[in-house]
């Protein structure tokens, strides 16, 4: 029984109306490539932010760290502390941030072929692409699945409901691109944490702060508070969780996107350190409700899909109304996630993989044709790829998984070209397969019967990924050393 | 004096300072827009 009612409808078809509305009405301001993928470099500090944090939150984030929260306990927010002090490490000092802005690039391949030469460009840019594809591909399937959870929709009706989403954010995104994105994720800013703050006090004044304290005490015991203390999580998860978060802040396309469409160096590094403490909430506040799932739901009713236990536990908890804006604020992250990361992933086919045949020689209207069918076609792959790809395990283990396809190796071939003059096309390629055949070889192993076992129990998530990043840097020292570098071209920064 | 402060404050943290961002960054980023707006206007007739 849920608590959605036609009060709750209209909130969410108003928030829809308005969302598309905003998202339309800028694309007469799309005249060029430059203003479809990074808003010609325009964009000011706050509208930065609330374009950050609306697009690193979506349906699915809210998902996984719940369901960290519902099998960790507060525990479960160990990557949001990693994930905000790396934030505010980069912004602050300007590792890698500075010269990758300074050089005036769209996407970080684009400066990889300044040290490295076109072809890792290319290279780079199919590997993030893959990673990237992959990693967004149930992006749907876990929105429909909470929509369905907490609306109390026939499952049936599922497909249309993503379908639809996605049409809308596409036709915003393909008119408007970098553009709409913005505009849009400032008004979803806006609405989505209206929405998690309202019912973060609703869990806290409801069930109340010792309440939570105490299941996850009675559950999981000291662990549940300290990540050293779980036998499940310890030090290969700090380690896994902090190589990942220091990665994903330096190469993960979508918050790149942001540093780069900054009017200036100092405002991307704004962005970056003033959006740290967002990185905790995005953990912390969804583990809060995971956690009062975990008092409110029963493992009975739950059963094995620990994912499904927040949804559920909102669609009785949250009351007419508030439940409108609770909707409207997940479709709001939901979308702007959806939106930055179709356009995200198609500057990168644009820019780099198919570089070498447009050569920059492509009217703007040519460009910007090819560049919203690209956005079209990404929005059709995710359609077909959520509706069928099957997920084993905790949706956060693959994320993690498919994210470090790319994060491993670009984060050494960025780290390198940036502060290591020995850096060079050998170890570049080096890394970038390395760093991709590994967790490739572990989604594989996870799928395959006969190897499932060893995949996840023996081996695990947690030491493949940390394999993954020694093995990338270990393959750039070796092969740039084997290849000395003979013209080496620096980097402003 | 609630029990397990860390992660107490860590909530305490999050709830003040994502509320008081939502309402500071609500206001300047509309400004933002408009800027941005007026700027991409403006350098669109100049290029004309």
């Amino acid at each position: 029984m849920t608590n959605f009612s036609w009060i709750d409808g209209s909130i969410v078809g108003l928030y829809i109306v308005a969302t598309m509305v905003a998202g339309i009405a800028v694309r007469k301001y799309v005249g060029k490539v430059e203003h479809f993928l990074i808003a010609g470099r325009e964009m000011n500090l706050y509208l930065g932010i609330a374009s950050l944090a609306a697009t690193e939150f979506g349906i699915v984030t809210c998902m996984y760290t719940s369901q960290n929260g519902y099998r960790n306990g507060f525990a479960g927010a160990t990557p949001g502390i990693l994930a905000m002090l790396a934030m505010f490490f980069v912004g602050y000092t300007g590792f890698c941030v500075k010269p990758l802005r300074d050089a005036g690039v769209m996407t970080i391949p684009e400066l990889f072929e300044v040290r490295y030469g076109p072809r890792i460009r290319w290279a780079a840019g199919v590997v993030i692409v893959l990673g990237g594809l992959l990693n967004m591909g149930v992006f749907l399937r876990t929105g429909g699945d909470f929509l369905v959870a907490v609306c109390g929709f026939d499952p049936k009706y599922l497909e249309i409901t993503m379908t639809a989403l996605l049409v809308f954010v596409a036709i915003y995104t393909v008119l408007g691109g970098m553009l709409s994105v913005l505009v849009t994720d400032f008004l979803q800013f806006v609405v989505m944490s209206a929405g998690l703050l309202a019912v973060t006090i609703l869990i806290l004044v409801n069930i109340g702060w010792d309440q939570l304290v105490a299941v996850v005490q009675e559950k999981y015991g000291e662990g549940g508070f300290n990540p050293f203390a779980k036998p499940d999580m310890g030090w290969k998860y700090i380690v896994d969780n902090a190589l990942l978060s220091l990665a994903m802040v330096l190469t993960w396309q979508t918050t790149i996107q942001r540093l780069l469409a900054a009017k200036d160096t100092k405002t991307g590094r704004q962005v970056y350190t003033r959006t740290s403490v967002f990185f905790l909430c995005r953990w912390l506040v969804p583990v809060l409700w995971g956690i009062a799932a975990l008092k409110v739901i029963t493992p009975q009713e739950v059963g094995d899909n620990t994912l499904l236990a927040m949804p559920m536990m909102l669609s009785r908890i949250t009351p007419m109304g508030l439940m409108g804006i609770l909707i409207a604020a997940m479709l709001a992250a939901d979308m702007s996630t959806d939106a930055s990361y179709m356009l995200t992933w198609s500057s990168v086919i644009y820019n780099d993989i198919l570089a070498p045949v447009h050569k920059r020689q492509w009217s703007e209207k040519r460009g910007l044709v090819v560049s919203r069918s690209i956005v079209a076609v990404i929005g059709i792959f995710l359609l077909v790829y959520g509706l069928w790809y099957p997920l084993q395990g905790s949706l956060w283990d693959y994320l993690r998984l498919t994210g470090n396809i790319y994060l491993s190796s670009m984060s050494v071939l960025l780290v390198a070209c940036c502060y290591w003059k020995r850096a060079n096309s050998w170890g570049a390629a080096g890394a970038i397969i390395c760093g991709a055949v590994i967790p490739v070889m572990f989604l594989v192993m996870e799928q395959l019967p006969s190897t499932r076992h060893f995949a996840k129990e023996v081996l695990g998530p947690e030491y493949s990924n940390i394999a993954t990043y020694i093995i990338a840097a270990t393959a750039m020292v070796l092969g740039s050393l084997l290849k000395p570098q003979t013209r080496p071209l620096a980097v402003k920064g | 004096m609630p029990e397990h402060l860390f992660w107490w404050l860590a909530t305490a943290l999050c709830v003040v300072w994502y509320s008081t961002i939502t309402i500071y960054v609500a206001v300047r980023g509309a400004m933002d827009i408009k800027s941005m707006l007026l700027r991409l206007s403006n350098n669109g007739k100049e290029e004309e």
